[in-house]
């Protein structure tokens, strides 16, 4: 399934919604739903807000693709190239101070297996991954 | 999926300066502006305890985590305020747990936790029912 959608935070919860639709009907466990949804909300948003600067004559593309035992999303859009996973590392902060931009992607790694970037005939690709034979709720906190 | 608000003043008398905030649905990227725009006007008035009660809302992204994080930090601010949060759905305590970026911010099971908590705090506002 691919989702053609202009840059607002509307469509990215329009993204949001037919994931959710499609993960039901694949019979995807409801916790593991929940994380798949947030990360493309934190994914998309980041692309709307960042990457196209909530221009809404832009547009992106999110794929959704189910697989044998993987849930994939695949997020391409034609902005700066900018790579989150590079970012994935960083530890949150304790710190009232501490800027929430961070922490999208910090729950993105927390409920998925897998984020992969890469730059692609000018588009930035971001492929998550879910193996649903894995666990359903967000991985360990270390 | 919509966000629905609603927003309790609490009375004059113990429950003055608190204010409870109800959330019902989404809260992401198209749903807190309209939040933070009620919150903003909200607490242009006379708070010091802020009360989000969470047992409706089913979702949560970094978009409301950072209005919480305002919230707080507003609270805060203006010297022994404080904001509270009741009732949270598991997933939506687990979003917390994992972003651990609310020092400061009481998290309750629900209404009689806050309750005890409140009873013990040497505060001036008491929330609605500690006064036995």
């Amino acid at each position: 399934m691919i989702l053609e959608l202009h840059a607002t935070p509307e469509e990215v919860m329009r993204a949001v919604e037919t994931l959710e639709q499609f993960a039901q009907a694949q019979g995807v466990p409801e916790k593991t739903i929940f994380g798949l949804t947030l990360a493309l909300e934190e994914c998309g948003s980041n692309i709307v807000n960042h990457a196209l600067q909530r221009d809404a004559r832009q547009q992106f593309q999110v794929a959704i693709e189910h697989t044998g035992d993987d849930f994939i999303i695949e997020l391409r859009d034609r902005g700066p190239a900018f790579d989150p996973t590079a970012a994935a590392g960083r530890k949150p902060q304790a710190d009232p101070d501490d800027v929430p931009g961070g922490w999208g992607i910090q729950l993105v790694r927390r409920y998925l297996d897998g984020i992969q970037y890469r730059r692609e005939a000018g588009e930035n690709v971001l492929r998550l991954i879910k193996r649903l034979g894995g666990p359903a709720g967000p991985k360990s906190i270390c | 999926m919509p966000l629905e608000i609603q927003i309790e003043k609490g009375a004059d008398g113990p429950a003055a300066g608190t204010v409870t905030i109800k959330l019902t649905g989404s809260l992401d990227t198209a749903t807190a502006p309209e939040l933070e725009r009620q919150m903003v006007s909200c607490l242009a008035g006379r708070v010091n305890h802020l009360v989000f009660d969470l047992a409706g809302l089913k979702f949560v992204s970094s978009a409301g985590l950072r209005l919480f994080q305002v919230a707080r930090k507003q609270m805060v601010a203006r010297g022994g305020g404080q904001a509270s949060f009741i009732n949270m759905q598991p997933q939506v305590e687990e979003v917390f747990t994992i972003i651990q970026s609310l020092p400061g911010i009481g998290v309750f099971k629900d209404l009689e936790a806050l309750d005890r908590y409140l009873a013990t705090r040497p505060s001036p506002n008491v929330w609605p029912g500690t006064q036995k």
